[in-house]
């Protein structure tokens, strides 16, 4: 894009999460947007302070203070569309990730089609399933009535049905849900999304309407082979919004602030990769991955076309405990190159759910964060397969399908001292296939950003243009069964000048420098039956490979990573394969 | 200068003024009036939402669609009924007609089915904080004033209880083990520094104990802590931290009192921690707990993870610029003097100040 920006707007993009609170500032340099600071500190939603805009301020502070710029007075915060420069800004725009997940239970008429369509629709938001029942539920029904009850949901998203399909059978399952909202004291009633079959809209009315507020979306399943959960999920983004703002003081205010524009920050991260999806050659995709402390979000775009997961007990500060209920601990220590014992390891996984936002203040401490971001991460990336679009195309079953540009954000990762410690989390991590660009959100801008886009479309292009993202690099990861020495054999041609012919054994990491900025065209040849994204056994010309902070990395070692589970061989192979990303 | 963001807190006082509102999730039914004196177990209010209900479809039964079922349906919302009563149907005989199978209340009735409750599963919300109800919040619930001493843990497992406390051994490093347990130690709340064996704390169940504090809980055992029927409270978190020198000081002073063990989960949301409440009579207008407030030099705080945890000491000085640490990361940090004297570096998110 090479749009210049006429009349210079200068944008705060502020994201509230459970953790941290950040002010981005973005303002226009040479006729172009750019990302100038931020300012941070940690959020202020919960004890002692239970009030978010207490951290917002304070991050305009730090932010003002960072900029040499006034933003806010006594007057509270300077935002002004004509604004004149040197106070203030022309926009802001927010985000946010804090409090607790909305409590669902949700209702479809049978499991694999409309029940999971409705969870996939309460997965995009930051909400916890807490019940759910289906037209073959074995529970009887009084049962079902008592568990809503008892658990007492923010709200019940329910659908069923194809437009002009089942009817009877949804109205069965709404019953139970009058019945239960009769039991339930009027003040305390969930509110109910309904985004099934369409003709049954006054019917529910009529069966619900009395007891609670029953809101409408379009059908997430208009027939069998067809799901459509996009216009159901920005209902749904309403409705939370609703009940989240009755349990985190300040966030009326906060989306007052932002006149209006407040967005989730999943929500706002999804845009970011679909807008990438859009510029990248199909049939690959972009896969977008944020690990919060809560929360961690996988987006993956195809063509235009995104889904969204948001794991409200994944995470690595409060919700680590979500991660260790479904981990071996080999499958963390297996990331660990110090002579750690299981206690140790133990009792730090454990300990950090009680102190969310503490930081690792020792390298063996460090390593063992990073190890269990590691496995968030992948046990985040694991679930989401199933939810990707069918465009998706996968080498092998089990391995993530072809991406073009992989984007990671989240303080973990992207705060981490070495970049090859960044590098090295994502690739165990994610565990990309074939030819990948690897970029991280090392500013965490993809949710402000993704917020800012909003009002200003131009600007959320120029920053993704610019370097406030930081390209990691193009990693090459071949996938197929090598039979063991040479696995690809590298040309690469810099301003029209061939280089050395590079061969990579299997089982490593290979780097070949290109910095950031630079382009050149490779000739990859597979010298076994592997598959880079050609075809297995098949090479061919890669053109215009960017380069980035680590240039060209071929990941050798196959997929999924294998790790020796011997202590001294785990630790040589770790050591070895950061080492390589140093060289 | 911004300031330094508002500080996590945790109180070890031997006299402090609490009020603590408890609220059941919907409406329901006070037990309490203002000026009661509570005990912590003791129930402030009834939940209206009961459990034990049979559907009863009065469409199948009398062969109707839902609609007509409906208008045959005899009874309303909040009768009760005796086994064999008609619910449903025509009163001639012959007539199918739909039965109550059982003797109980009509909870709701909806296109032609009943919801009856039979049993009565309705849950009561305890006081969980000894004291004074000085305010009643109708339908919902109470507040109550409590005045004693407070000390606040990490983790909990839930259970709530009351109990007289004993100190084993002579200092918060003091290991719990299975011999120290014995019949003597009913009905008590046990001190100790910390535990690693399963024996002790399954022992102290069949002893049985009324509660435990520790400074810390081998992390393996957190599965069967959390099972356990009598509250456990963690002060330092999982590992082998012994208990800080601070909280043992003020359990020491308070041994053979009867205190409360509310051993509740840690909520960042709401600020609950799990606590122990010892009454203190006649202790006249104690001070409130503190407000919000920044890091500052001259506070008091406690080190909560890293190889320096459970330490107690004194800020110096802080830096709000990003500080390296040794383990390459960089933070806002704060320079501590320990109690042995010695001095430290640590990030401001790994402190909490002491109340």
């Amino acid at each position: 894009m090479n749009e210049s920006v006429q009349h210079g707007q200068s944008l705060i993009a502020i994201d509230v999460g459970s953790a941290n609170t950040r002010a981005h500032f973005f303002d226009v340099v040479e006729g172009r947007y750019r990302f100038l600071a931020t300012g941070e500190v940690p959020s202020t939603g919960g004890a002692p302070a239970f009030d978010i805009n207490l951290g917002v301020l304070e991050a305009l502070n730090r932010l003002q203070e960072l900029i040499g710029r006034t933003l806010v007075s006594s007057e509270g915060l300077h935002i002004s569309p004509d604004n004149e420069g040197g106070v203030g800004a022309n926009a802001v725009s927010a985000s946010f990730s804090a409090g607790q997940p909305v409590k669902l239970v949700t209702v479809g008429l049978l499991e694999g089609v409309s029940l999971d369509s409705v969870n996939k629709l309460a997965g995009s938001n930051y909400c916890q399933v807490v019940g759910s029942f289906n037209l073959n539920d074995r529970r009887k029904p009084e049962a079902i009535i008592d568990s809503i009850c008892q658990s007492l949901p923010d709200m019940i998203l329910m659908a069923g049905g194809t437009n002009r399909g089942a009817s009877r059978s949804v109205v069965r399952l709404a019953n139970y849900i009058a019945l239960a909202l009769k039991l339930i004291p009027e003040a305390s009633r969930p509110q109910v999304l309904f985004a099934g079959n369409e003709s049954l809209a006054e019917e529910l009315d009529q069966l619900l309407g009395a007891l609670t507020r029953v809101h409408h979306a379009p059908n997430i399943r208009p027939s069998l082979d067809q799901e459509n959960l996009t216009p159901a999920e920005q209902k749904l983004r309403e409705l939370a919004f609703d009940v989240q703002a009755k349990r985190l003081t300040g966030l009326q205010e906060f989306r007052g602030l932002a006149e209006g524009e407040l967005h989730p920050s999943a929500a706002a991260m999804g845009r970011i990769v679909r807008f990438f999806s859009t510029v990248v050659d199909p049939p690959k995709g972009v896969l977008g991955v944020d690990l919060g402390a809560a929360h961690t979000t996988v987006a993956a775009a195809f063509g235009g076309d995104q889904r969204l997961r948001v794991f409200s007990d994944l995470g690595i500060g409060g919700s680590l405990s979500g991660m260790l209920a479904e981990t071996h601990l080999s499958q963390i220590m297996r990331w660990i190159p110090y002579d750690l014992s299981d206690e140790a390891v133990l009792d730090y996984l454990h300990n950090k759910p009680l102190f969310p936002n503490s930081l690792p203040t020792s390298l063996e401490e460090l390593a063992i964060e990073q190890a269990a971001a590691r496995q968030v991460m992948r046990l985040a990336i694991g679930k989401s397969l199933a939810l990707l679009p069918p465009d998706a195309i996968y080498p092998l079953p089990g391995t993530v399908p072809w991406f073009d540009r992989v984007l990671v954000s989240g303080a973990a990762v992207s705060r981490a001292p070495r970049l090859e410690q960044s590098l090295m989390m994502i690739l165990d991590a994610l565990q990309p296939v074939g030819i990948a660009t690897i970029i991280l959100d090392q500013n965490n801008l993809s949710a402000p950003l993704g917020a800012a886009a909003g009002l200003d479309a131009l600007l959320a292009v120029q920053v993704l243009e610019s370097n406030a993202f930081m390209n990691l690099g193009t990693v090459i990861s071949p996938v197929g069964r090598g039979r063991g020495g040479p696995l690809l054999r590298i040309q690469v041609v810099r301003n029209g000048q061939k280089e050395p012919v590079v061969d990579v054994h299997e089982g490593g990491l290979r780097v070949i420098p290109l910095p950031q900025g630079q382009v050149a065209d490779l000739y990859v040849q597979p010298l076994q039956n592997v598959n880079i994204g050609l075809g297995p056994g098949r090479g061919g010309w890669v053109r215009r490979v960017v380069g980035g902070a680590f240039g060209l990395v071929i990941d050798a070692r196959g997929r999924p990573i294998q790790v020796p589970s011997a202590f001294n061989q785990r630790r040589e192979a770790l050591l070895a394969w950061q080492e390589a990303l140093r060289s | 200068m911004p300031n330094s963001p508002a500080a996590p807190i945790s109180y070890m006082q031997p006299l402090i003024r609490l009020r603590r509102t408890r609220r059941l999730d919907t409406e329901g039914e006070v037990l309490v009036s203002v000026g009661q004196t509570v005990a912590s177990g003791e129930p402030i209010a009834r939940g209206t939402l009961a459990g034990g209900h049979l559907m009863l479809d009065a469409a199948r039964a009398l062969g109707l669609p839902p609609e007509r079922a409906q208008r045959e349906i005899l009874r309303q919302p909040g009768e009760q009924v005796e086994p064999g009563d008609i619910l449903a149907g025509q009163r001639k005989v012959g007539a199918r007609q739909l039965r109550a199978p059982a003797a109980g209340t009509i909870a709701a009735i909806s296109e032609g089915q009943i919801l009856l409750q039979v049993n009565d599963e309705r849950s009561f919300l305890p006081a969980r904080v000894p004291g004074q109800i000085v305010d009643v919040h109708p339908g919902y619930g109470a507040t109550i004033e409590f005045r004693g001493a407070w000390l606040q843990g990490v983790w909990g497992n839930r259970q709530l209880a009351e109990g007289y406390l004993h100190l084993v051994g002579e200092s918060g490093t003091q290991l719990l083990t299975a011999d120290q347990v014995d019949m003597s130690l009913r009905g008590a709340i046990l001190v100790a520094g910390r535990c690693e064996q399963a024996q002790s704390l399954e022992l102290a169940a069949q002893v049985p104990i009324r509660g435990l504090i520790l400074g810390s809980l081998a992390t393996h055992l957190g599965p069967l802590a959390a099972k356990l029927p009598y509250p456990l409270i963690l002060i330092e978190g999982f590992g082998s931290t012994p208990l800080n020198s601070e909280a043992y000081r003020l359990l020491s002073e308070l041994e053979n009192e009867v205190a409360t063990l509310n051993a509740q989960k840690s909520d960042p949301g709401t600020g609950e921690r799990p606590e122990v409440l010892i009454p203190v009579k006649d202790a006249g207008i104690p001070p409130e707990a503190l407000p919000p407030q920044s890091f500052r030099a001259g506070q008091s705080v406690r080190v909560l993870v890293g190889s320096q945890k459970g330490l107690l000491g004194e800020i110096l000085s802080i830096s709000l610029a990003g500080v390296p640490l040794p383990s390459g990361l960089r933070a806002s940090a704060a320079e501590i003097v320990l109690e042995d004297g010695s001095q430290i570096r640590a990030p401001l998110v790994n402190l909490e100040l002491l109340g």
